[in-house]
């Protein structure tokens, strides 16, 4: 029995030496929606690298909990049952930048790591996966849009769901970038809430009034419904920016024939796993900055076939992260 | 004159009266340009309201406390059992179509049994059903956004003499249930119910039977508004619905319905409706920024209402 004992103490002995430290240690996925294609994707991203990392005995636990509603409140009581069931690490996609803060706090409070992507909170303890959606979607959109047409034009500015961090940012980058273009012009702005049906319907009620629209500034999930609004008002097809999503994607293909030439970014939906392995790093006790910097997911029109082929069908174009690159994105964050 | 002031004291008329000052107003702030545009645009956005708000009618119509809630995420449900049908073959539109008809009819009953059998009020049930249907869109859609056949896309785009086809569809639909409403026993029974359920019941009136079969019709009708709106927004989704929550519900009390039950009219839905569109149309024309938007929407619906129903209030 008790060689028994000492053989068993002697195997995890070398196992942990073997192991990475944060072997045993429990990550949560704390989520506030899942209905949009997106979320999906994000999540399909977290399973699967989560579980091979559990595969792999990286991680002990590496499980996703998603709120039945949007809002803030349900996430923050979702964050406390996380902290009691006792995981290592909370890795979050916020519904708000700052109403989780006391959730998020009290997390922190009790040795919890927390890592935010995607909807990024302010309470200063959690680390931050981040994205300068100002200046890589933002002004991106605009330069590639000022490229297309030299001429310059009315735009028609597709803006995301209102009062969110996201929006906000994307918007701060399009307006620096837009003030350096004189001759490009928003003549108007509605929501689209990052959705092809909100994003037609609030298109399909501006589009009588405007005068026309050479190109469309957006979020991403709004270019095909944008585009869908223009068919149905009878209106020339203008330059629409678009998300990475297939049904775009799909769009663009179609429209490459008639000398249509666009541009396409978004956060990519693994970008789940990203924050996942900055949590795996800090647990292993690797030391990493509050905030690390990562890039989204862009697509020119050499690419189109082969993300259009790797896109499922209604679903966005993807990219999971591996450990080896988020430990460089470390390093050179730390720099 | 007479035959105006009749007309004037119609409760389906202010809905309309409301349509036409702000569509006025639109083009005014669109100095004048796209009258023709905004009319089409409204006209087709406002059929899928007006589809959903005649079953909400008809619920709301029974009486105090009955209510749908449920069509938000009955309509998701429908939108993605149709486009998977369908699954982009144009031999499969009809099939799709009545699977969604039939999706909805489904929630209908279980919303009927919720309230009739478990003795839940309806405001709770069909909420609560909410949560289940949209659990079970989610599992059976993946959030994937599943695009129509192309024939059915060239459908919900079709227009017959300038009119589009959608609107001609939501105009008979409405035109049956209004000789269903006021013409049939069946209608004229759910305003019975509505008026007194007890009279109803000692006049020989099958109160559970007639209740059941306002449920499952309100569910078809929400069944149909998922397939439409997934061939007009070219895709199921599982939020597609979720405007029409609210809605449903101000279409039917701007529209002139009771709320209280026992009256009901299909006319006042078109103009609430188009009220409802023009005044999306107005703020977006004018600029107007999110928070704004919903403000004074919401200032403008309870104003509606409380006008309305102060005027309905004094006719008793």
């Amino acid at each position: 029995m008790r060689t028994a004992l000492l053989a068993s103490l002697f195997v995890a002995s070398l196992a942990s030496t073997a192991l990475a430290d944060s072997s045993g240690k429990k990550i949560a996925l704390s989520n506030n929606y899942a209905g949009n294609s997106w979320r999906q994707a994000m999540l399909g991203s977290w399973k699967k690298v989560g579980q091979q990392a559990v595969a792999d005995k990286i991680v002990a636990a590496a499980d996703a909990f998603t709120t039945a509603d949007k809002d803030a409140p349900s996430q923050a009581a979702q964050v406390q049952n996380l902290i009691l069931q006792g995981y290592d690490a909370i890795v979050i996609d916020a519904a708000s930048p700052d109403a989780l803060n006391g959730s998020i706090k009290q997390a922190c409070d009790a040795g919890i790591v927390v890592v935010a992507f995607d909807g990024l909170v302010t309470e200063p303890c959690a680390y931050k996966v981040t994205i300068d959606l100002a200046n890589v979607y933002g002004a991106e959109e605009i330069r590639q849009i000022a490229k297309r047409l030299p001429n310059g034009g009315n735009l028609l500015y597709v803006r995301g769901l209102a009062g969110t961090s996201i929006d906000a940012d994307i918007t701060k980058g399009v307006e620096a970038e837009i003030a350096k273009h004189p001759n490009l012009k928003i003549v108007a702005s509605v929501n689209g809430d990052w959705d092809e049906t909100t994003a037609q319907k609030a298109v399909a009620t501006v589009l009588p009034s405007l005068p026309t629209i050479a190109g469309v500034v957006d979020q991403g999930g709004d270019g095909y419904g944008t585009a869908q609004a223009f068919k149905a008002a009878g209106k020339p097809m203008p330059l629409i920016m678009l998300g990475n999503r297939q049904d775009e994607l799909a769009w663009w293909k179609s429209m490459i024939p008639s000398g249509y030439n666009t541009w396409s970014g978004s956060e990519a939906p693994g970008m789940s796993t990203f924050a996942f392995w900055v949590a795996q790093q800090i647990l292993d006790g690797k030391k990493v900055p509050k905030e690390v910097p990562m890039n989204i997911l862009t697509i020119e029109q050499p690419d189109l076939d082969k993300y259009l082929a790797s896109t499922p069908v209604g679903g966005v174009a993807n990219a999971e992260y591996t450990q080896d690159e988020v430990v460089k994105a470390i390093a050179a964050a730390s720099k | 004159m007479n035959a105006i002031r009749r007309a004037a004291a119609q409760p389906w008329m202010l809905s309309f009266v409301g349509a036409v000052l702000v569509f006025v107003a639109a083009i005014i702030i669109a100095g004048g340009h796209g009258a023709g545009g905004m009319a089409s645009a409204a006209a087709s956005l406002a059929v899928f309201t007006v589809i959903v708000g005649l079953g909400q009618m008809f619920v709301v119509t029974l009486g105090p406390g009955n209510v749908d809630l449920s069509l938000p995420a009955n309509i998701g449900l429908a939108s993605a059992v149709a486009m998977k049908i369908m699954a982009g073959h144009n031999g499969m539109i009809l099939p799709g179509i009545l699977a969604a008809i039939g999706s909805g009819m489904v929630i209908g009953l279980v919303n009927y049994l919720l309230i009739a059998a478990l003795r839940i009020p309806p405001i709770i049930a069909t909420l609560s059903a909410s949560f289940i249907i949209q659990t079970v869109d989610i599992s059976y859609g993946r959030g994937l956004q599943v695009k129509p056949p192309p024939a059915f896309e060239a459908m919900s785009d079709a227009r017959i003499l300038g009119v589009p086809l959608l609107v001609l569809i939501a105009l008979i639909v409405s035109a049956l249930l209004a000789v269903v409403l006021h013409k049939q026993v069946f209608g004229r029974s759910v305003m019975a119910i509505g008026q007194n359920q007890r009279a109803a019941w000692l006049a020989g009136i099958a109160v559970g039977r007639i209740r059941c079969l306002t449920y499952i019709l309100c569910g078809a009708l929400g069944g149909l508004d998922g397939v439409l709106l997934a061939g007009y927004f070219r895709g199921s989704s599982v939020d597609i619905g979720d405007e029409y929550l609210l809605a449903s519900i101000a279409v039917v009390v701007i529209g002139g319905t009771s709320v209280g039950g026992g009256q009901a009219t299909v006319l006042g839905l078109w103009g609430a409706a188009l009220f409802l569109v023009f005044l999306q149309i107005m703020l977006n024309t004018l600029g107007a920024d999110a928070g704004m938007r919903l403000l004074i929407t919401g200032l403008v619906i309870i104003g509606v209402i409380t006008v309305a129903g102060g005027g309905r209030r004094a006719r008793r």
